[in-house]
């Protein structure tokens, strides 16, 4: 801890970065922080606990956060991917912000639970974590801890899912679709949903009904689950942030399971590999193209 | 039947006043509504193109003229384009009057000084056709309108009319640049017009409408010529989809602009956060 | 207690006689995730009462996050238009949440000023409200200080205050008192008042609300919109709107149609929220409010100071749902604090 605020001071004060984005001790759990001074830095902290996403606020649609001026940021492994995934699609300038990266041994699904790491509380996405230290990182703090613990609970779902009938696939969405109510909370929280006209906000012509019966919470939920194929960085901000906890993981998780086989790509820290859906390989699948 | 289920109206004529902002007379289906509809002058109205949605604007006809309404609209977006898809003798949808109104019942016996850009004159117009046809209820009526060029102005017809009327004071412009050859009007933007026009502010109302640069030119410019506060009138044009004070879109401080409004004074204009 | 008792047997029972006589009884039940949903029961079993807050609060029985107006058919240049019932069958909740029940109280204020709405009241006539009071309250909570409290009896028509077997039973409303007499042999003595008093208290005891009395915070909001204490306040916000998904008493909404091929389609509300951007956006690309900052001030303001002046009561009761919500660790009650503490200030009192 006492590595990251050092560092977080070091680079206020000799005014690399204007801005830290971090975490600190909220009043429910640790939130996000934007450390502007070395009294703000002194206040972060890492730990289990920390398993918001602070990404989404360098995306250039934040333009409060932007008006701090420049930024680092405290990435864990999980989320160095999406501070690629930005670059990668030109979004941010890999130069424009200072990557602080963090060794991490998991963290638990509700940043405001008071319980320990465990895996019964472990994030979904932790289990099995390839990448618990960022690469992308300008520096890395932190002793790598043990990894994290319990196994995937959403392989047992995915497999459970794939081991039904069409029609009972389609009763589970139903079900599980049939609670949203077109909020786009997690396109708002989701890194890589930073178009500044989403296509569900467009209505000239309307491609997407706006309203939440089955046919908008489907048309939506499916159009964003597609438009994040090969490139959601699977951080989990998305069902995090669902009010009506839809298993979004699910969806984005088998569609980056589908680019990977097809197309050989895996959600990486590392910019410089292309995402399938912005470059074109001879051999890219295509048999599907009528 | 319920609140948000419009009365069905009959587009009965079109004018196309500029090359985006179009009028429609509209004309209701159910003869027991076009037989006691009644309005004032200010109020709005949702008006729905089907299948598109519905758009808010003001009455601009007047409430002296029974039998019809007018509205004038900008296409801007999915259900004005929508509108402008319609033609003459094609149903719509109208929900209203909604709103407070002008005030006209206080200003009989002072002099009127109407001040519009572009299709702000749509709101102006439906209380300058109401004052004309009570003329003898009003003192001097000055007009002063202006828009970006010639092309821009709307009801250029009854500019006619208005100009070629001894009782009305007409002042008409358009920006610098905006002029034709055979412009005979002023070249110059608003708030200097009516300050060379100088309308006398002695037991006299002004409204005012028009883009928001507009106002905040003008508003300084009347109160030099001793206009004060609570005797300049607006119309807030905040987005708004019930129009009945329900849905929070039109809410700006403590003011529902759907319901408060859209008429507004200077005075309590300034009250109010910036956001509108 | 001016009420009754009713045991857990004859509570069943009672869920029966409704659901046999064709009322429909909506209760907190388990998903398989685990979490509570307001649904329709068939029997008492099914129903988790005094579980806590359910997922969605209350107010999306009577204001669905989408529900037609109207529907229209065009043929050639004529229209017409179908109309939706704004009649609605009987229905019953059993086991609402106090503080929902009182959210739909407030709202009853903007939804009947002048234009009545009656797709809302429809709903709200149709539906005899049964509140249980609440022990599952936690550190987010603050009904108390929005003036209702854990066994508060806004918004019901009968208040369940849980017994050893069963609970007692607390007539609010006249419509409450009908239930009660319609069903006379379910109903049991009244309850000992001292049990009562002990139960009630029990409620309350070793609560600490986050927040304390919310009436400076209304009295300064007022006059305060420029005040430093909202510049950077949202910097944390995402502009989600989860908050407002989950809000009782949030109600913005927006009005689509939607073309069901060529020549017919309906037009619907769908909740809408006033903090994301898109929602004052005009057509024209000037936004009035074009920051966080801005949008979620709207939001504090709309509940702790519009809605208070213009109706009489604040528009939040407490369930403490948004900060529970919120990705971005927005918390309402820290917010509040802020300010009251801004109130107190020696400089923070002059406008």
């Amino acid at each position: 801890m006492k590595e990251l605020r050092d560092l977080a001071t070091k680079l206020l004060a000799e005014g690399t970065v204007n801005v830290v984005l971090g975490w600190e001790e909220g009043p429910r759990g640790v939130r996000p922080a934007f450390a502007t001074d070395a009294a703000a830095a002194g206040r972060l902290v890492f730990d289990p606990r920390c398993t918001q996403n602070l990404v989404p606020y360098l995306s250039p649609r934040r333009t409060q956060v932007k008006k701090l001026g420049k930024a680092a940021v405290v990435v864990k492994g999980c989320d160095a991917r999406a501070v690629a995934g930005l670059v990668r699609e030109t979004q941010l300038a890999r130069e424009d912000v200072v990557v602080i990266g963090v060794r991490c041994g998991g963290v638990i699904a509700d940043p405001a639970s008071p319980e320990p790491l465990s895996p019964a509380t472990v994030a979904d996405r932790c289990p099995g974590c390839n990448s618990r230290e960022p690469k992308l990182a300008d520096h890395t703090v932190g002793e790598l801890p043990a990894a994290p613990p319990g196994e995937s609970r959403r392989d047992v779902r995915i497999a459970d899912l794939e081991a039904r009938t069409a029609d009972e696939r389609w009763a589970f969405w139903q079900d599980e679709l049939g609670r949203c109510v077109r909020c786009h909370a997690c396109r708002e929280a989701c890194p890589m949903c930073f178009c500044e006209r989403c296509v569900a906000d467009k209505t000239q012509p309307q491609w997407v009904d706006s309203s939440p019966h089955p046919r908008g919470a489907f048309a939506w939920n499916v159009t964003r689950a597609l438009h994040l194929a090969g490139r959601c960085v699977d951080c989990g901000e998305c069902e995090r942030a669902c009010p009506v906890d839809i298993p979004l993981g699910l969806l984005n998780l088998k569609l980056a399971r589908v680019a990977s086989e097809r197309f050989g790509y895996t959600a990486t820290d590392d910019p410089a590999v292309p995402s399938p859906v912005g470059s074109f390989q001879k051999d890219d699948a295509q048999e599907f193209i009528l | 039947m319920n609140l948000y289920e419009p009365y069905r109206v009959k587009i009965a004529g079109l004018v196309d006043e500029t090359p985006d902002t179009r009028t429609f007379r509209l004309e209701f289906l159910d003869p027991e509504v076009a037989r006691t509809f009644d309005f004032k002058t200010g109020q709005f109205g949702e008006y729905s193109a089907f299948g598109a949605g519905e758009c808010t604007f003001c009455i601009a006809s007047s409430p002296t003229r029974r039998g019809y309404i007018e509205c004038s609209f900008k296409t801007v977006g999915k259900a004005t384009t929508a509108l402008r898809d319609l033609n003459v003798g094609d149903t719509m949808g109208f929900r209203g009057p909604y709103g407070n109104h002008f005030p006209l019942e206080r200003m009989e016996g002072s002099s009127l000084v109407f001040i519009a850009g572009g299709i702000g004159l749509a709101p102006v117009r439906s209380v300058i056709w109401n004052a004309l046809d009570l003329r003898d209820r009003f003192k001097d009526v000055t007009i002063v309108y202006g828009a970006r060029s010639v092309s821009d102005l709307v009801y250029k017809r009854e500019l006619e009319e208005w100009a070629a009327r001894a009782d009305v004071r007409l002042h008409q412009t358009v920006d610098p640049g905006g002029e034709t050859p055979d412009w005979a009007g002023e070249v110059g933007f608003v708030p200097t017009i009516v300050e060379k026009s100088a309308p006398s502010a002695t037991n006299a109302y002004a409204i005012v409408c028009g883009p928001p640069i507009m106002i905040k030119f003008t508003l300084p410019v009347l109160k030099k010529l001793g206009f004060a506060d609570d005797r300049i009138y607006t119309t807030l044009e905040n987005r708004m989809k019930c129009g009945i004070g329900k849905c929070g879109r039109c809410n700006i401080g403590p003011v529902y602009v759907c319901k408060d409004g859209p008429v507004f004074t200077a005075e309590e204009l300034a009250k109010l956060p910036p956001e509108f | 207690m001016n009420g009754r008792t009713i045991s857990r047997s004859q509570l069943a029972a009672l869920v029966d006689d409704l659901v046999g006589s064709g009322v429909g009884v909506v209760a907190p039940v388990r998903a398989p995730d685990g979490r509570l949903d307001y649904r329709p029961v068939a029997r008492l079993e099914e129903a988790v009462l005094d579980g806590g807050l359910p997922r969605l609060s209350l107010k999306s029985l009577f204001l669905p996050p989408t529900e037609p107006l109207f529907s229209f058919r065009k043929s050639g240049p004529d229209v017409a238009i179908d109309s939706v019932p704004t009649t609605f069958p009987p229905r019953l909740v059993l086991g609402a949440v106090p503080c929902d029940a009182a959210g739909v109280a407030a709202l009853d204020k903007v939804m009947g000023w002048d234009y009545r709405d009656e797709l809302w009241f429809g709903r709200r006539e149709a539906t005899t409200i049964v509140s249980v009071a609440c022990g599952k309250g936690d550190a987010s909570c603050f009904c108390g200080a929005t003036g209702n409290g854990p066994a508060g009896t806004r918004g019901a028509d009968l208040l369940l205050l849980p017994l050893d077997d069963g609970f007692a039973v607390e007539v609010v409303t006249p419509k409450g008192e009908a239930l009660l007499s319609a069903h006379a042999g379910r109903f049991g003595e009244p309850p000992n008042e001292a049990d009562v008093a002990r139960r009630r208290a029990g409620l309350l005891e070793g609560r600490v609300e986050p927040v304390g009395s919310l009436a400076p915070v209304t009295a300064w909001l007022g006059g305060h919109f420029d005040d430093p204490v909202w510049d950077g306040i949202a910097l944390r916000c995402h502009g989600c709107g989860a908050c407002a998904s989950v809000c009782p008493t949030c109600h913005c909404f927006d009005i689509v149609d939607e073309p069901e091929g060529v020549t017919r389609g309906t037009r619907r509300r769908n909740w809408d929220t006033c903090q994301t951007a898109r929602f004052t956006l005009h057509a024209s690309g000037h936004n009035p409010r074009s920051v966080q900052d801005a949008r979620y001030r709207q939001r504090v303001l709309h509940k702790f100071s519009i809605y208070p002046e213009r109706f009489g009561e604040l528009l939040c009761t407490g369930c403490g749902r948004c900060s529970r919500a919120c990705p971005g660790g927005m918390d309402l009650p820290d917010v509040l604090g802020a300010i009251a503490a801004r109130a107190a200030a020696p400089a923070g009192g002059a406008a």
